[in-house]
């Protein structure tokens, strides 16, 4: 099994290498897509034979000089991510063979650098050492970089660097974090950090809060956000689906394992402000949405409240403790899946209408439902599911984040309240946007546009079948977490 | 009898609901079987259940656990339940019957079926739901599955609109709601309501009040009560068999339903039933009064609904859960059957407006005495159905004690008459009179069928409960005021007509406000609405503006900087001689003068 | 009695030189006297390795102790500089194939500069020091001057004269001020003779200043860097790498045998001192490099940052374990050498022969034409901004920061953070143009690079990748 966790690190990269060399560019992106699928397939033995705590391990010395080692597992607050990932991944490939960018470099490379991409991805989900955490979470900071460089839109350059700059500000505060941490407490080992937190209770909270606003940058939480929209906006489809998907959820993950795995005392002490700006991000985030012109910025600040659930449901778990026990931190796996689902999806349909109308323009579209049945439909699903509905996987998450706040009482419970009101607000800018799009007479931009492809059917109904599978069957997710 | 069954009034509806989502659209045999199948289900399993069960079973298993509490997906039924659910199973079948007629030769009728089984089945999960938060799903999924079917018609402007205000209103009470119920849950450890009555005694009272209030939100926000009400009469945009839907058993329905299936709640919160009796004397007024000056058929009916979901909730104020269910029950049928029938008159004629209708008990025999029927029952006619559950909602507040029962009574008094009154109106205008429409098409029979069936229930409904339980109402002189009351709304309407073709004149120069009902929107528009785009757009602005202005600036500044530096080192050579030398001598300097101080 | 063997490396550095000098003489192809200059620093090398360092061979010893220690330190320096020149020596290839500068003396004077790195290494007093560095900068004066057809070589011998010049007086300076104090010229003695009180004592401390100051220009350190981008984008691109690998290696191993060896008794002031040439070194060559348009001058100024990483531990001398400390430093020296020889070998790649590094956007393009070429200088650029893919760069920040953590030196942690952040935005601006999609390609991009150059790229780039997954090799090393 401790194979298997390495093989998960290096079938993408492989596969990375080969879609990168090879000539043609059909032969790369299938090459891309095997190894995805191969991925993918991979992840899903992982539960098999899974106890207590870690279900599996690889645990080797790699560089001694700095304390290094090259560990790696699997549990239930990670394993539910690592799947996401390989999914994603994997539907963000097959969707390159069929969509490659036109008037742009090859779509082989884009897919390498997705399975780059994964690589990271998967590294920050399995590894259990803080300095290996670090060295995977720049790992994915480049590639990220080039696809919105690379196939990105109009303002991609100053999108990208922005991107790149920004987060890797956090990186730099998690370096200083990590290896804070680490000398003092002796050890670099997370599941040893986790059992028996030896800090002192002032060291704790000052790592944590450098820890804190690492992860907050990568999350991304209000007010460290910025890099977000532009990034979003300008990223190929399948970029925003990875970014939206996944790679901001190394923030929510990173806090959750490291900030109240490791640092539980600090985590508790700055709770409160952390729910404080939680909350402020859910209403900043849905109000600015609902005063958004362009379809993927929308989105993207969806994300920003969206997130801010995931970390209110964060700092429930830190004052209640119990890390993945507690209800707080379930409502934050919960969210954050279920965001990666549906931001995933809505991406994937922003991105079909945009190639189609070649606009983002809420005034511009209008009137899908009359010209694109089926796309305005699935459209309204994803919408629906993200504004919280019960039965879909966004409710989940979003529910019990308030219910949990509710539960630790006093000052929580006005938070609770404003991050319930911000539900509606979010319904509000949603529905707002379904109005502007699907409904009405059809827009000239919407007139004569192409159904719903093969490529774009096979990429979406996984997302809905999980969308809805999700929202029936939560304890898919909380099950294996406890 | 296994309890299990009723599982399955939930399960089959929300089954073929989906299933119809994924079907073609353009077969609409299916999506007809589908739906149709949906509610029959539902609406036997009620039966049979009615048939089986006396007393309250609960069945449930664990959903997903959280944290330290479970929430369960499970039924807890009783006779109240199944009553209910019967009612839900009858007006659905009714509703997906008559749509197959009504929406003819429209493609998207599919999806259109499918949705009104998920609606149903939402509604059912209400009903027997054992557990709040499978509740709070259905609640949800009900405000979802109202939004796309009353956008469902292209044709209409304003549908969007009104589908949006639908969903955001009820949205809103829904916060309320939500949070009650975390409340409740997280005091009692479990989201179970059985599990809540037994925490209740133990519960402070502050958080029992609070809870009680942030329920009567939601309530609030589905069934349609001041201040919340104003989607309701903007639904009507949705086609008729969705109007009759929405107001006869689902949605509006839920609201009074839930007050009364957690009753021992409000009853530990007095504050909270106060509250909801002001409510509701506000809301059966205003609907009443909004309803006399409506010109469009199906206003007047929803302005009706939002009046008689004040009498309901009126009931609940003074604690008569039995009497608000039997109205909901009547009324269920009645406002059905008036829905339904409205419908064949303006698939008659092809107008909403009464001002272009008249004389059509001619043309409409069928039509004209179900909606006869159907109106009576409204008003308030011995012995048709609304007259009893009236009665008893009446009764109930005259014995009742307090301030609260005294208002429900007077403005249920006050009620009964407008009520008369503005049936007697709509009566007289569409069948009687002039006949403006000259070619009529009668509706085919798949839309009278059902009419006439809900003519039945609206008009022996009342009396069979009244046979079948003496208690319900104890009929005395009181009882007569009422009525009388009734007879003097029916007289001056029918005076009115005859004065000058429309009742409505006599309100004067007040016709306008009332049809707007009092301007209530602008009122929200101008407190909500606006306020609310312009904080957004400011946010807007401040955030891409301000926090992202400060990211940037931080930017350009670096640059800047690089910049003003690099122009400092441009000339090479003496710059770097000065650096080493200025050092150099500085260092020389400073331990000079350390070593002199020593 | 003097221990010949291990003076060996040097001898062989020296042999180097006269050799390529006769063979020059002798055959007068170029080939060929490259040929001789770089079998003769792999000789160099060779031997380095081969002579044993545990106990370490000690020659010209008196009591107060010994001018000539071969030890660990020594052999990494020896080793390296010879490794270095050979490259150098491949990569000067295709310009010296023009024939506009004389091989022989080129390839001599290279070679001379070797034998004075050679001796640097092992030098253990502050005389030996001086002159063996004095012998490893004096033959780039010619050096970087040969380009005889440019204005901008001319000036960029005259500022790399003059600078030097200055900083040579000022490090004597600083030696006689440190002997007039304490009369001692050996480090092992100063360690314990610097200690002095009375009036004594500030001529001590000025003197170990002036010296890490005077230094600091090999290294081009703030305040003795300004003469580096002039320097390195005048001289031919090869003597440009040179300047930025072997001579930087050779003045940051100066300043820590003085520093380290010499100034025990003054780290409470060199720490700090060194700290504030740290943090201002790192800020100003970040910044200005974010402004540069040529290529050569954005890694000129780079490499100002980058002496800037060097350093930086060494801020932390009085606060804790210096082995740690210096290993950081050495362990971020190797690194950084090994990525930047790979740059320059790079950009060398990526040029015709003959020219200067050329503006940025003379790359336009290029990564479409060119992928492997570009893939590799792109590697190595992202390996000086320190980010994955290259993760031997990244490692060499780890090292850095961590030993900076550890001494709680959080002043200088901020500065080296900023440094990192903007240092990604300095080296994207080297790299993105490569990959421009509407830029139009010159043609003689596809005429095939000089096997000698592709050599060079290609074993740096595998050194660096290597060193990425084993970065444990490296803290081997600098133990």
């Amino acid at each position: 099994m401790s194979a298997l966790l390495t093989a998960l690190l290096v079938v993408p990269f492989a596969g990375a290498i080969l879609a990168g060399v090879l000539r043609s560019e059909r032969a790369g992106t299938y090459a891309a897509t095997g190894a995805a699928l191969v991925t993918f397939l991979l992840t899903l033995p992982l539960p098999i034979g899974r106890g207590e705590g870690m279900w599996h391990e690889a645990d080797t010395a790699w560089v001694p000089g700095l304390g290094l080692r090259y560990h790696l597992g699997v549990d239930g607050i990670s394993y539910p991510l690592i799947v996401l990932t390989a999914l994603l991944t994997l539907l963000c490939c097959a969707y390159t063979i069929w969509h490659a960018p036109a008037g742009r470099p090859s779509g082989a490379r884009l897919a390498a650098l997705l399975l780059v991409i994964e690589v990271g991805l998967l590294g920050v989900f399995l590894s259990l050492d803080l300095v290996l955490f670090f060295i995977a979470f720049e790992v994915v900071l480049l590639p990220m970089y080039a696809v919105i460089a690379g196939w990105g839109g109009e303002a991609r350059q100053r999108a990208a660097r922005k991107f790149a700059l920004y987060t890797l500000f956090g990186s730099v505060l998690l370096l200083i974090g990590v290896l804070g941490v680490g000398i003092s407490a002796g050890t670099f080992d997370i599941v040893a950090l986790t059992q028996n937190p030896s800090l002192a209770r002032s060291t704790q909270i000052g790592f944590f809060i450098v820890l804190a606003i690492a992860f907050a940058v990568k999350a991304p939480l209000w007010p460290l956000h910025t890099w977000l929209p532009d990034a979003h906006t300008e990223a190929p489809t399948v970029g925003s689906v990875i970014l939206a998907g996944v790679l901001l959820k190394m923030g929510t993950y990173g806090i959750i394992r490291v900030g109240l795995g490791v640092l539980p005392e600090g985590a508790r002490a700055v709770a409160p402000a952390l729910g404080i700006l939680a909350v402020a991000a859910i209403i900043i985030g849905s109000l600015v949405c609902l005063a958004q012109k362009e379809l993927k910025r929308l989105i993207a600040y969806s994300s920003v409240g969206h997130m801010g659930f995931v970390l209110l449901g964060v700092a429930a778990g830190a004052v209640s403790g119990g890390l993945a026990q507690s209800m707080g931190v379930q409502a934050a796996l919960l969210g954050n899946i279920a965001h990666g689902v549906i931001t995933g999806l809505l991406f994937f349909l922003a991105g079909a209408i945009k190639d189609r109308t070649h606009t983002g323009s809420l005034d511009d579209l209008g009137g899908l439902r009359e010209t694109a049945p089926a796309m305005a439909g699935v459209l309204g699903f994803a919408a629906l599911a993200s504004l919280g509905l019960p039965g879909l996987a966004g409710f989940w998450g979003e529910a019990f984040a308030v219910v949990a706040a509710v539960q630790l009482g006093g000052g929580w419970i006005a938070l609770a309240a404003i991050a319930a009101f911000g539900a509606a607000l979010t319904a509000a800018y949603l529905l707002r946007l379904l109005r502007r799009v699907t409904h009405g007479p059809a827009a000239s931009s919407v007139t004569g546009i192409a159904g719903v492809t093969a490529a774009e059917r096979l990429a979406w109904s996984p997302l809905v079948l999980l969308a809805l599978v999700l929202g029936l069957v939560p304890a898919l997710v909380s099950g294996v977490a406890q | 009898m296994p309890v299990e069954l009723a599982y399955l009034l939930p399960i089959v509806p929300a089954a073929c609901g989906l299933l119809g989502l994924l079907m073609p659209r353009s077969n609409r045999r299916i999506g007809a079987a589908l739906g149709v199948t949906g509610a029959s289900v539902a609406l036997a399993v009620a039966v049979v259940l009615l048939a089986t069960f006396q007393e309250t079973v609960e069945k449930y298993f664990t959903w997903v656990r959280l944290g330290s509490i479970d929430v369960t997906f499970g039924v807890l039924i009783d006779r109240r339940a199944l009553f209910v659910a019967l009612a839900v199973g009858v007006v659905a079948l009714a509703v997906q019957v008559y749509s197959i007629g009504y929406l003819a030769g429209d493609e998207h009728y599919g999806p259109y079926a499918a949705q009104v089984s998920i609606f149903t089945a939402a509604m059912l999960a209400v009903v027997v739901g054992n557990d709040l938060i499978l509740v709070l799903a259905g609640w949800e999924v009900m405000g979802a599955c109202s939004y796309l079917l009353i956008a469902h018609d292209r044709t209409l402007p304003e549908a969007p609109a009104a589908a949006v205000k639908a969903f955001l209103v009820t949205r809103v009470g829904d916060v309320g709601f939500l949070l009650g119920i975390a409340l409740l849950g997280v005091a009692a450890g479990s989201f179970r309501i059985s599990e809540i009555f037994v925490a209740l005694p133990g519960m402070s009272g502050t958080t029992v009040t609070a809870a009680a209030l942030l329920l009567l939100a939601g309530v609030a926000g589905k069934s349609a009560q001041f201040p919340l009400h104003t989607w309701l009469p903007d639904a009507m945009a949705g086609p008729t068999p969705i109007s009759a839907l929405i107001h006869a058993a689902t949605m509006v329905a839920a609201g009074v339903y839930v007050v009364a299936r957690l009753f021992p709640v409000f009853q530990a919160a007095p504050v909270a039933l106060t509250v909801l009796g002001v409510m509701a004397a506000i809301t059966l007024l205003l609907g009443a009064l909004a309803a006399t000056a409506q010109d469009d058929i199906k206003r007047v009916l929803a302005w009706s609904t939002v009046s008689q979901l004040g009498y309901m909730t009126g009931a609940l104020a003074v604690g008569a859960t039995t009497p608000a269910i039997f109205h909901l029950l009547t009324h269920a049928a009645f406002k059905a059957l008036l829905f339904l029938a409205a419908g064949c008159v303006i698939h008659a004629v092809g107008t909403n407006l009464m001002s272009r209708m008249g004389g059509l008990r001619r043309t409409l025999p069928v039509t004209f005495w179900s909606m006869t029927i159907g109106l009576a029952a409204l008003a308030g006619v011995p012995p048709l159905a609304g007259f009893w559950s009236k009665e008893a909602i009446l009764l109930a507040a005259e014995h009742g004690t307090g301030g609260t029962a005294v208002l429900v009574y007077v403005a249920g008094l006050a009620g009964t008459f407008i009520t008369a009154w503005y049936a007697t109106r709509l009566w007289l205008k569409v069948f009687f009179g002039p006949g403006y429409n000259d070619h009529v098409h009668a509706p085919g029979s798949v839309m009278q069928a059902p009419v006439a069936l809900l003519a039945v229930p609206s008009a022996g409904l009342g009396l069979g409960i009244y046979l079948a339980d003496q208690e319900i109402v104890e009929l005395d002189a009181v009882a007569l005021l009422p009525v009388g009351l009734m007879l003097l709304g029916i007289l001056a309407a029918w005076w009115g007509w005859r004065r000058s073709g429309d009742p409505a004149a006599v309100l004067g120069r007040m016709q306008p406000f009332l049809a707007a009902a009092f301007r209530l929107d602008d009122v929200q528009d101008a407190l909500v609405v606006r306020p609310f785009t312009r904080l957004a757009a400011l946010t807007r602005v401040a955030d891409e503006s301000g926090v992202d202005g400060v990211v940037t600036g931080v930017g350009t500044g670096t640059v800047a900087l690089g910049g003003s530096l690099t122009r400092w080192h441009r000339s090479g050579v003496p710059r770097a001689l000065a650096g080493v030398l200025v050092v150099a001598a500085a260092s020389v300097v400073i331990f000079a003068l350390n070593g002199l101080l020593r | 009695m003097i221990d010949h063997i291990g003076l060996l490396p040097v001898y062989l550095a020296a042999g180097t030189a006269v050799l390529v000098f006769l063979a020059d003489l002798a055959v007068a192809r170029t080939s060929v006297t490259l040929a001789v200059g770089v079998l003769g620093a792999v000789g160099t090398a060779a031997s380095a390795v081969a002579v044993r360092v545990q106990p370490p061979h000690r020659a010209f010893c008196v009591e107060s102790g010994c001018s000539w220690v071969y030890d660990r330190p020594a052999q990494l320096l020896a080793v390296a500089v010879a490794v270095l020149t050979a490259a150098v020596l491949l990569l000067s290839a295709p310009t010296l194939r023009l024939g506009q500068i004389p091989a022989g003396e080129y390839a001599f004077l290279l070679t001379a500069s070797m034998t004075g790195g050679v001796a640097l290494a092992g030098a253990r007093d502050m005389i030996t020091l001086i002159v063996a560095l004095e012998t490893l900068t004096l033959p780039l004066y010619v050096l970087v001057g040969l380009r005889r057809t440019s204005a901008e070589s001319a000036q960029a011998a005259v500022t790399f004269l003059l600078t030097s010049v200055a900083a040579t007086a000022v490090t004597l300076l600083g030696a006689a001020l440190m002997y007039a104090a304490s009369g001692e010229v050996h480090l092992s003695a100063l360690a314990s003779a610097l200690d002095v009180s009375g009036p004594a004592r500030p001529l001590a401390g000025a003197g170990l200043l002036l010296v890490v100051v005077g230094l600091a220009f090999k290294v081009a350190a703030v305040p003795a860097h300004a003469w580096a981008p002039t320097t390195y984008d005048g001289a031919p691109l090869p003597i440009a790498a040179y300047l930025s690998t072997a001579s930087k290696l050779g003045g940051l191993f100066a300043i820590v045998y003085v520093a380290v060896l010499g100034g025990v008794a003054w780290w409470g002031v060199l720490g700090p001192a060194l700290g504030i040439l740290a943090a201002a070194t790192l800020v100003v060559g970040t910044l200005v490099a974010l402004r540069q348009r040529r290529m050569v001058r954005l890694l000129a100024w780079s490499s100002v940052a980058q002496a800037g990483f060097m350093l930086a531990p060494l801020s932390a001398l009085a606060v804790a374990r210096p082995s740690g400390l210096v290993g950081a430093t050495l362990a971020y020296g190797l690194i950084y050498v090994t990525v930047e020889i790979a740059a320059f070998a790079g950009v060398i790649a990526l040029r015709p022969p003959g020219e200067d590094g050329g503006t940025l956007t003379d790359y336009a393009g290029l990564g479409r034409s060119a992928p492997w070429r570009s893939g590799a200088f792109a590697f190595a650029a992202i390996g000086l901004a320190g980010l994955p893919p290259a993760l031997a760069g990244l490692f060499a920040k780890v090292f850095v920061v961590r030993a900076l953590v550890n001494a709680q030196a959080w002043v200088v942690v901020a500065a080296v953070a900023l440094a990192a952040i903007a240092g990604l935005a300095v080296y994207l601006r080297a790299v993105v143009p490569l990959y421009r999609s509407d830029a139009d390609v010159p043609g003689w991009i596809l005429s095939p690079v000089s096997p000698a150059v592709v050599v060079v790229l290609a074993v740096a780039t595998l050194l660096a990748i290597a060193a990425g997954f084993a970065p444990q090799l490296i803290l081997d090393l600098t133990q």
